[in-house]
């Protein structure tokens, strides 16, 4: 036993060598023995020719491009330290989030402090943007995103169509706050995404209080009817501010 | 104090300095986190996926980055991202280090010298392919290893602790790696 322990030792040190770990006086050592052990050489001869065959066969990949822009993005705040325009255009084309809430049917808000459902919210947009899809139904339909929703979450949002003022409707998706999934609506300005999201406003949550900006994302939230909504973006705060203006005055899809 | 804040003192929490040290930590070393995360994944797009999550939780975590090598710092968080997420989607894929050596203990004994043995020379003349899928087919713990030490280039001990094992475990499943890796290509030659 305590031999063949001893022959693994050797065997461990042959690779070792191999690979630079060892100092030179246990490099000395092993070199040594296997010029006087067959066995020992001729492990060394593979450990080598497999160590060429990797090195010569399979080149090292880059990652993809753009996820570097992506990762950058996604971290937010990141982009505003180096200035290089590549990530500076895929940092632009990311989303803006609204959420839009409805009725007391959905419970869990009362407790949650309105930074955690804030950051809650930046959290599922940043998210929606490393998916490969930011929404989980992709149409500029509102008749197919609104039915969506219908038998996922009591009640479907309000759903507005702004593609004639430059805000297409991109699609949908369910978030969650708490263990409460809530509908998110992905709208479109120019190369930057939007989502909309919907939350019951029953929480009280006091304007003033509210963080303007997480992470690098804007956000913009107003109640309306019973309903919370808010926005998130990247976005400069006077497009958000916008585009929720632009949602609350035009005709919501029955 | 303000002049302090000022000439240099900034505060170490701020989220500028987060994103600082995320941008000289982490950042350099995404391609071998791709890399590290398609061979443990198999698939590209998962390996994105593991990539930007584990990202995310890098920069979560940054602060608590104490020096060393950013490298293998950054790629435990994506081995743990990856192991993760194949736990949560593949769980068949999933071998435990524990039942893993049990088996190789089970088995003869690795380092043995006398065991039958390939040439060099027929070793040298795999192809890409069948040397890409017989990585593939190591188990986690041994591809992990062998994917660091002879496409990354990690040394044993940033091995060691981007895989949170002694350096002894280390050097053992390196060489199972690399012995099993000759067998597979030594059975394919002959």
């Amino acid at each position: 036993m305590s031999e063949a322990t001893s022959d693994n030792n050797s065997v461990l040190l042959v690779h070792a060598y191999l690979d630079g770990e060892l100092d030179a006086a246990n490099a000395l050592g092993i070199a040594q023995r296997m010029s006087a052990e067959p066995a020992l050489a001729a492990e060394g001869e593979r450990v080598s020719a497999l160590k060429t065959l990797i090195h010569e066969r399979l080149p090292r990949e880059s990652a993809p491009p753009g996820l570097h822009a992506r990762i950058e993005a996604s971290i937010g705040g990141v982009r505003s330290q180096r200035a290089r325009p590549s990530w500076r255009a895929l940092a632009a084309s990311i989303a803006l989030t609204a959420v839009v809430a409805s009725s007391s049917t959905w419970i869990i808000f009362g407790p949650q402090p309105e930074n955690t459902v804030a950051d809650s919210l930046v959290s599922d947009h940043i998210r929606s943007l490393m998916a490969s899809e930011p929404t989980d139904v992709a149409s500029s339909d509102r008749h197919t995103v609104k039915p969506w929703f219908n038998g996922r979450i009591p009640e479907s949002p309000r759903v507005v169509d702004l593609a004639k003022v430059d805000f297409p409707l991109v699609g949908g998706r369910l978030d969650v706050i708490g263990q409460t999934p809530v509908p998110t609506l992905v709208y479109r300005h120019a190369k930057h995404l939007i989502s909309l999201t919907e939350i019951p406003a029953e929480s009280h949550i006091e304007l003033a209080r509210m963080p303007r900006t997480i992470n690098g994302y804007n956000l913009v939230h107003w109640t309306e009817n019973g309903v919370s909504y808010w926005a998130i973006s990247d976005l400069a705060l006077p497009q958000l501010e916008q585009f929720a203006q632009l949602f609350r005055t035009n005709p919501a899809e029955l | 104090m303000l002049r302090l804040a000022a000439s240099g003192f900034r505060d170490p929490m701020s989220g500028l300095d987060d994103n600082a040290r995320f941008a000289s930590v982490v950042m350099p070393h995404i391609d071998d986190a791709y890399r590290l995360a398609h061979w443990l994944t198999g698939s590209r797009t998962d390996a994105e996926d593991v990539v930007q999550d584990a990202s995310l939780r890098a920069f979560r975590a940054i602060r608590g980055f104490a020096g060393g090598s950013a490298r293998a710092w950054v790629l435990s968080i994506v081995r743990n991202t990856a192991y993760s997420w194949l736990h949560k989607n593949r769980p068949a894929a999933v071998v435990t280090v524990d039942d893993l050596e049990a088996v190789e203990l089970a088995q003869a004994n690795p380092g043995d010298p006398d065991a039958p043995t390939p040439e060099a020379t027929l070793i040298a003349k795999a192809d890409a392919e069948h040397l890409r899928a017989a990585i593939a087919a190591l188990p986690p713990p041994f591809r992990e290893t062998l994917v660091l030490r002879d496409i990354e280039g990690l040394d044993y001990r940033e091995i060691a602790e981007a895989t949170e094992v002694p350096i002894g475990t280390v050097m053992s499943r390196l060489a199972r790696a690399r012995r099993r890796l000759i067998a597979t290509i030594e059975g394919e030659a002959s």
